[in-house]
């Protein structure tokens, strides 16, 4: 199986050989495209030498420990894995030097044929990412699980992905669950949902117009055994019957022709039979050219408990509409999966965010430290760079600006080793593979107001608290340097300011009952120079609040404040005393 | 002998530290806490500076330049004391033949320094 996959590559990779052979690299004459054929040749002969050795031992030296029954398979799975690795150092080479030969100046029909290695080469890497999730599957490596789910909400939310998708053309998506289908069943929604995904998003991509249809319902029923059927219908190209019965069987898209209008690199439903063997159900298609394609598939699954863990996650508890409060937010994204960063792109703008997408670290880490992010999401499990190591420049980066984005990770499967890492590192949050809208928005609203109530704290903190006793608060040291140390000049202002206040006092309690304002106003303001004297500014604002009222005629306002003075003068006067016990002790 | 400061201003407390301040500064100071007594004060004597709080009873700061200026016709240097959002009056002041203004609350080191630079012109 590996080996066929692997001649499947070759062939591939014969396509980008055609084209890199019919570039005039002498033309060129530059040191790029040198350095670029010797790249490819030596990638080239590397690949082949894995493939066609004989002896995989080579490659593989801890063969000769391995259990001699499944030591074949093992073999080959580790040959996939190291191959794909191998593959990848030199095809980045080549992606790399192309990008670099766009730089020089190309005639026009230079141009276009460095655009095809371009594209030739992407379509080899996102291959061999496919080739390594294929035998990460086929090998048992993928973790399952078994959990409660709301099957209906999940049905739900998949077909409002899909509807994200479709941009230029005006098709139809049609839900259908028959009522026996139960709402909460065990299984794997995960995995679930990553297939229809990949069914929804093939009919997506081959229907120009019309419909496409999921319809679920129940098959068989014993008990608390479901067995339950899904159909994905469409109104698209279709694909001839011979190709049908190759369809599943590892690379291979309908017609040659396919990928060129379509894209895509063939594994797809390679990939998406695996997990349906491999969770006991069956798939199988049905169609017919330029009329439309059926694809079906049974599952099993248990009836579930009501309240389980994945219902609670997917409860709506935040309405669509409250993706408002997220307008004008500004989020980078790196994901690599191209499906999935459309999905999220195409949410978050329609919630009224600045999206940066299709970025890699460095594009990353420029727009951190040149424009206002306010949080980064983060798939973990990237190829090449993973999102560990991209948090971790990031936390590391000594720009503060850029080290202080909140950072929200998402993956299918989150271990605890995962979750150690990420705290580790500094993510502040986590989103599960698939999650819905909701989640989505919960997590991104949850992150971006974590972030702004630590501002806001900061900002707190750099203020002087509001304590209720403010007001009784002096400090006569300043008072003290004015009288240059004197302390009995000292023991004069304050006996004078104590007779100041006295005299507000009255004053106040007279005018207040025959409500001169204008008078109380006169006898705040003489106060208040003695109060920033004696550096009581709490009560000096007190006294300035009182004045303002006095002049905007509030006298209710000016009784309340003039309570608030009766009430805490005595304990300023307290703390004056003490102040002053204390200088003179000096 | 020093050089005679008249400080007009009604704030017992202000006063008394600006009076303490100044004759420790080696001025003869002259208090008066209100402007009829001011008036009365200077129609025998000049001092070498007036520092007038803008609000007095029975004559304000501004009355008070108006007479120094044009009735006594004298050029004698006046420095205002306000308080915050008494602009407008410090611009009159100003109009009228101020020298120089300084706003509560007080430094008493700072009134010296621009006493000092008044009397030194």
């Amino acid at each position: 199986m590996a080996i066929s996959k692997s001649k499947d590559l070759l062939s591939q990779l014969s396509q980008l050989e055609r084209t890199v052979g019919e570039y005039s690299f002498e033309d060129l004459n530059a040191h790029e495209a040198k350095a670029l054929k010797d790249s490819f040749n030596s990638f080239r002969s590397s690949l082949e030498k894995h493939i066609y050795s004989p002896n995989l031992g080579e490659i593989l030296p801890e063969r000769k420990e391995n259990n001699a029954i499944n030591k074949k398979e093992v073999s080959e799975k580790q040959f996939i894995a190291h191959v794909s690795h191998e593959i990848r150092t030199p095809l980045n080479s080549i992606i790399g030097f192309a990008n670099l030969l766009k730089e020089e100046k190309l005639t026009q029909g230079q141009h276009k044929k460095v655009d095809a290695i371009q594209f030739a080469s992407n379509t080899l890497l996102k291959l061999i990412n496919e080739v390594l999730e294929y035998s990460k599957i086929s090998s048992g490596n993928n973790n399952f699980e078994t959990v409660d789910f709301n099957l209906h909400s999940l049905l739900k939310d998949v077909m409002f992905l899909c509807e994200t998708l479709i941009l230029d053309r005006k098709i139809e998506l049609l839900l259908d669950i028959d009522e026996d289908v139960p709402k909460i069943v065990k299984g794997d929604p995960s995995k679930l949902s990553q297939i229809l995904l990949n069914l929804l998003g093939n009919s997506v991509k081959f229907v120009e117009k019309g419909y496409i249809k999921l319809e679920v319902f129940t098959k068989k029923r014993k008990g608390n055994d479901f067995l339950i059927e899904f159909s994905v219908a469409d109104t698209g190209i279709g694909i001839s019957e011979e190709k049908i019965e190759t369809i599943f069987n590892g690379y291979a898209q309908a017609e040659n022709d396919t990928s060129k209008k379509y894209g895509g690199t063939g594994l797809g439903l390679t990939i998406t039979k695996e997990i349906i063997d491999k969770l006991g159900g069956e798939i199988n298609i049905d169609s017919t050219v330029n009329s439309g394609t059926t694809v079906r598939f049974v599952m099993p699954y248990t009836l579930g408990a009501n309240s389980s863990s994945y219902q609670k996650s997917i409860k709506k508890s935040t309405s669509t509409k409250d993706g408002k409060i997220l307008a004008g937010t500004e989020i980078l994204v790196f994901e690599d999966n191209k499906m999935n960063e459309h999905l999220i792109v195409e949410q978050l703008t329609q919630w009224g965010c600045t999206v940066h997408a299709d970025i890699d670290l460095d594009k990353g880490l420029y727009l951190l430290s040149s424009r206002k992010i306010d949080l980064i999401l983060m798939d973990l499990k990237m190829p090449g760079q993973n999102g560990f190591e991209v948090s971790k420049a990031i936390r590391n980066h000594k720009n503060n600006k850029v080290n202080s984005v909140p950072i929200v990770a998402f993956s299918a499967d989150f271990t605890e080793q995962d979750s150690k890492d990420c705290k580790e590192i500094g993510i502040d949050d986590f989103l599960l593979k698939p999650y819905t809208l909701d989640e989505l928005l919960n997590t991104v609203v949850k992150n971006k107001e974590d972030k702004k109530e630590r501002t806001d704290f900061s900002l707190i903190l750099q203020k002087p608290m509001i304590e209720p006793k403010e007001t009784t608060v002096v400090d006569l040291t300043y008072l003290l340097k004015d009288c240059f140390g004197e302390v009995d000049m000292l023991n004069e202002l304050v006996k004078l300011f104590k007779l100041n206040a006295i005299e507000f006092i009255g004053n106040v309690k007279i005018n207040i009952k025959t409500q001169n304002l204008k008078e109380i106003a006169m006898s705040a303001h003489k106060l208040k120079a003695g109060f920033a004297m004696i550096k009581a500014d709490g009560m000096r604002n007190l006294i300035v609040e009182l004045e303002s009222c006095c002049k905007t005629n509030q006298p209710e306002k000016v009784k309340d404040l003039y309570e608030i003075f009766l009430k805490d003068y005595p304990l300023l006067e307290d703390n004056l005393n003490k102040n002053l016990e204390l200088m003179n002790k000096k | 002998m020093g050089n005679r400061v008249l400080l007009a201003d009604d704030d017992q407390l202000l006063a008394s530290l600006l009076n303490f301040r100044l004759k420790k500064g080696g001025y003869q100071v002259h208090h008066s806490s209100n402007g009829k007594e001011v008036k009365e004060y200077l129609q025998n004597e000049m001092p070498d500076i007036i520092v007038s709080d803008i609000m007095m009873p029975y004559c304000s700061g501004i009355e008070l330049i108006d007479y120094v200026r044009n009735e006594l016709k004298s050029k004698t240097p006046i420095i205002i004391i306000s308080s915050a959002g008494n602009e407008q009056n410090v611009l009159t002041a100003f109009e009228l033949g101020a020298n120089d203004f300084i706003t509560k609350p007080v430094s008493p080191t700072e009134l010296l320094v621009r006493i000092a630079r008044e009397i030194n012109k």
